[in-house]
């Protein structure tokens, strides 16, 4: 039973069609890896699943259609995110950040922050032991420099916080865009054994994750679905896709060596 | 209703208010359009030149220059020329140092630079409180066309004000400090790596916007034959009105939202009893509207916004 | 035990040069009480040691703070009783905490900005004029719908353009705030020019706030009534004020500010809470404005240009955009000043202007910054570790 499927979802600016019919879906417990050279649709596809850019076709999520949600709302079924130019509040407090992940299960508002102080306050307690338990799962470091702003935080810890952040919704499906971008390979390496965390701390969740990082694609991901100019080229296992002669044709041109080429 | 002449006269004299903010709406437009600010100094930056083209015309009157047509030129060029430097260094000031920051900041800061300019008018101008008089000088005398009356100064301005448009336009599009201005506004790092120098572009952008300030403020003082340090204020938040309905970051979107605005302003005042009162609060009613339905102007913002 | 001392002592200290130089005659007592003040500003922002120990010593007396400070407030008209006018100056400066904290709420916390407060606040005074004036309300019950109506006004004029980007709302509450002017010198029933006069004083358990009051045997000039009140208002709505930035709708508003696509992305809604900062703010800048109104009895169009929404921003730029405590020390310098150095009158929107460019360019977050958010839980405890004792105060930006 497919948690998420797209059907014919299609993305156009004035006369470009940035993503074209995509059906793409993903199974409960399952992560999708999601490749494709620059300018292939990638981020347009989690834009448009996300509400952020407008849409034709269909985004079937637990049941329900999401198209024509509002942002918000699409996070409140569900659907939690990163970007690749990270968005994070750099002047706030790491825990902020993680904080306002749990938005959508907050439930006082202005009132209790005014005049019934006690409940606000017992849910921000909670809020920080969630949000301390998740920067644990990645770097205990972080839970001591919880007060601190996010903009004193090397870069991989900023992405982490950003993790911490979408999980903090507790979503069924996380999209991770490019989390590799910007980073060293030692720090990369280190996020894929953040990545496994998530994996083991949260089987039932579902993830679909951008990437140029093919060691990264093939380390945490069952199955990959390639893009080129906003068109499905290929699906199927890391293997499959990688010896797929349009996906190398896409990466490389025609009858080129395969170097930072999907390899078989 | 009022009779066709008067409502042919107001139109008439709604363009000649609609060239003047549509000078203001292009420097508007070009600083949006290549650095994505709000200058909101520029409506002061246009009283300053006209206090610069006035103080010309009594250095010309001292030094005894006679000719009216010279001194009319030199009033335009000195102007121009203190008014642009003055825009190079608002922006030099307020915008280049806080291009990083967040944009309420810059806005913040060239709000409150227009503030110390107005201040600074009122203050240390000879008598800066009271309106000041601005000479006339251009040919007098009219025209009667079945009931609607065009004086010579009116079609002298209104081709002034042509002509500095079209010179934009040519500048825009013919020269090489045109198109890296285009450049720019397309993207700026792209321009940077093909060899443009930003730095003099965006320079170059202000000195040309506030020079066309200060062409709106000279004819704004022969039109209305007096200035006040106050008349930014107004100067500045139609200018800016204007531009927004016509698309932030267009040209020709700034122009025809000048001459809208002017028009509508005038035949506000026509139509409506005590309209002369209410003719701003007509036009600023439709600018709200405008915002409300069609957020972009009517030709559209430029707009670059990545996810 | 030595911080206790020093908090106090810090504050006595500030209250006494402050009376000084408020009362002093001589110019050269004048210059050295305003250059002490000065001077100890400057220390503080200026050493990162003076900061530092400030900075700890009143998180952690924070009480003992509060009522210090509660005191000297409460004490200030008594030593200020030979002098109306400065009662009235020091009464002014409490409405603009009260404004500044609306103005701050919607643009330091929430990022929408609003260049219309003086029309807000005119909303208020006007609402309270017409209804006591022309309709022969109860001048509380005006007081309580003058706030009201500005919220409302601002409410419904806004909703449709909450979504648009900054520079639109900018220029629309500029233009609103012109039409409100021009709308009030020229209708008939605000009175045109001349505003509204003779508005009714508040009373309360039958004294009149017009009366001069007696208080432990000691007659204060009558503006002291407003003084009180004032000040019981000011501190109420920085309570709020304070109370909702260290809650989860504070946090949600600072991501707003600084991330709409991010804040989207997390499930918040951005008009809903974008309108919320904003009507919040509004009946606090409106509260203001009703005042104003009973405490001069005399609303005209001139007292809600343009150039006071400049003034009601450079309160909160001067001291420190989404900081709580900023406003209030921003409306607490900026407001006597100029009263203090007459000769200075003049130049005083100019003086303005130039401080706010200044602070943005040099010190953008204020002359005191917003600390980072605590919720109320003071010192973090337990499995949160020893963290927030780093990152206080100057040394962190943006």
């Amino acid at each position: 039973m497919s948690l998420f499927a797209t059907r014919g979802l299609t993305v156009r600016f004035g006369g470009l069609t940035a993503v074209d019919h995509v059906d793409a879906g993903v199974d409960e417990g399952e992560t999708l890896g999601l490749i494709g050279p620059n300018g292939s649709g990638k981020t347009t596809f989690f834009n448009a699943v996300t509400g952020l850019v407008p849409a034709e076709g269909d985004v079937a999520f637990r049941g329900g259609a999401l198209r024509g949600l509002e942002p918000h709302a699409i996070c409140r079924r569900g659907i939690a995110r990163t970007f690749q130019a990270s968005r994070l509040c750099l002047g706030l407090s790491v825990f902020d950040n993680v904080l306002i992940g749990m938005h959508t299960h907050v439930v006082s508002g202005v009132w209790d922050a005014l005049f019934r102080r006690k409940r606000m306050i017992s849910e921000v307690r909670d809020g920080l032991k969630q949000a301390a338990h998740l920067l644990g799962l990645f770097n205990p470091d972080l839970i001591d420099r919880g007060f601190d702003p996010v903009g004193a935080l090397p870069q991989i810890d900023r992405r982490r916080v950003e993790i911490c952040r979408a999980l903090a919704a507790r979503p069924r499906l996380l999209l991770l865009d490019e989390p590799s971008a910007g980073m060293n390979p030692e720090e990369t390496g280190e996020l894929m054994k953040d990545l496994q965390i998530v994996r083991e701390e949260m089987p039932g969740l579902s993830i679909i994750i951008i990437e140029h990082d093919m060691f990264v694609i093939e380390g945490v991901s069952q199955r990959v679905v390639a893009f080129n100019y906003g068109r499905k080229i290929a699906e199927g296992t890391f293997a499959d896709v990688a010896r797929n002669e349009e996906v190398r044709d896409a990466y490389l041109g025609r009858g080129s060596t395969p170097e930072g080429a999907p390899r078989a | 209703m009022p009779p066709l002449e008067v409502i042919l006269q107001q139109a008439f004299n709604g363009l000649m208010l609609g060239v003047m903010y549509a000078l203001i709406a292009v420097g508007f437009t070009l600083f949006f359009g290549v650095l994505d600010v709000i200058h909101f100094s520029h409506g002061d930056i246009f009283t300053l030149g006209a206090f610069a083209g006035l103080s010309l015309t009594f250095l010309w009157g001292a030094v005894g220059l006679g000719n009216p047509a010279v001194a009319l030129l030199l009033t335009f060029l000195g102007a121009l020329l203190l008014t642009g430097l003055i825009g190079v260094g608002a922006e030099r000031a307020c915008v280049k140092p806080l291009a990083k920051a967040p944009p309420l900041m810059t806005l913040l800061a060239t709000l409150s630079l227009g503030l110390v300019i107005r201040e600074a008018i009122l203050i240390f101008y000879p008598r800066g409180a009271d309106p000041k008089p601005f000479p006339a000088m251009l040919p007098q005398g009219l025209w009667e066309i079945g009931g609607v009356v065009i004086r010579y100064e009116n079609l002298v301005i209104l081709a002034i004000g042509a002509g500095a448009m079209v010179l934009v336009d040519l500048i825009i599009n013919r020269t090489r400090v045109g198109a890296s201005m285009r450049a720019v506004a397309q993207d700026a790092e792209a321009a940077q790596m093909m060899g443009v120098n930003l730095n003099r572009t965006v320079d170059f952008t202000f000195f040309l916007g506030s020079a066309l300030a200060a062409v709106a403020g000279i004819l704004n003082g022969l039109y209305y034959s007096e200035i006040h340090f106050i008349m930014g204020i107004m100067g500045g938040v139609i200018g800016f009105s204007a531009a927004a309905i016509g698309g932030l970051g267009n040209v020709y979107g700034a122009i025809l939202g000048g001459l809208l605005f002017g028009v509508l302003q005038t035949l506000a005042a026509a139509f409506i009893p005590r309209g002369s009162e209410f003719r701003d609060v007509v036009a600023f009613a439709v600018v709200m509207v405008f915002m409300v339905f069609k957020p972009t102007g009517i030709l559209g913002e430029k707009t670059i916004e990545r996810v | 035990m030595g911080g206790l001392i020093g908090v106090w002592a810090v504050e006595l200290g500030l209250f006494v040069l402050v009376v000084a130089a408020l009362l002093a005659e001589r110019p050269i007592a004048v210059g050295l009480t305003v250059a002490a003040i000065a001077l100890l500003l400057v220390a503080v922002q200026t050493s990162v040691r003076v900061w530092g120990w400030m900075a700890t010593s009143f998180r952690t007396h924070r009480a003992a703070a509060l009522g210090g400070a509660a005191t000297l407030a409460l004490a200030l008209p008594f030593f200020l009783r030979a002098s109306p006018y400065w009662t009235f100056v020091a009464t002014m400066a409490l409405l603009y905490v009260t404004i500044g904290q609306g103005l701050n709420l919607q643009m330091g916390t929430a990022g929408v900005i609003n260049l219309a407060g003086a029309a807000f606040a005119g909303l208020g005074g006007y609402t309270v004029g017409l209804l006591t004036v022309r309709l022969g309300f109860a001048p509380w019950l005006a007081f309580a719908i003058g706030p009201l109506v500005a919220m409302v006004v601002g409410a419904l004029l806004f909703i449709p353009i909450l979504k648009v980007r900054g520079h639109y709302l900018a220029l629309v509450t500029i233009a609103f705030g012109f039409i409100f002017n021009i709308l009030m010198n020229n209708l008939e029933f605000t009175g045109g020019p001349q505003g509204i006069k003779n508005i009714p004083t508040l009373r309360l358990f039958g004294h009149a706030f017009t009366t001069a009051p007696t208080l432990f045997g000691v007659t204060l000039p009558s503006h002291a009534n407003f003084y009180y009140a004032a000040l019981a208002m000011a501190a109420l709505v920085t309570w709020l004020a304070w109370r909702l930035y260290n809650s989860w709708v504070g946090l949600t508003l600072n991501t707003l500010r600084d991330d709409e696509i991010a804040a989207k992305c997390s499930g918040v809604s951005v008009t809903r809470h974008k309108l919320l900062a904003f009507s919040i703010g509004n009946l606090f800048v409106g509260l203001a404005g009703g005042f104003y109104a009973v405490m001069v009895g005399f609303v005209s169009p001139p007292d809600f240009d343009f150039g006071y929404s400049l003034v009601m921003l450079s309160v909160i730029i001067l001291g420190g955009l989404d900081s709580i405590p900023g406003v209030v020390l921003g409306a607490c310098l900026l407001i006597p000043l100029p009263e203090r150095f007459r000769m200075l009158h003049e130049y005083r929107l100019l003086l303005y202007g130039a401080a706010i460019v200044l602070m943005l360019l040099f010190r953008p977050r204020g002359l005191w910054p917003a600390g980072v958010r605590r919720y109320g839980l003071g010192r973090p405890a337990g499995s949160f570790g020893a963290a927030g004792t780093r990152a206080e105060g100057v040394g962190v930006s943006r």
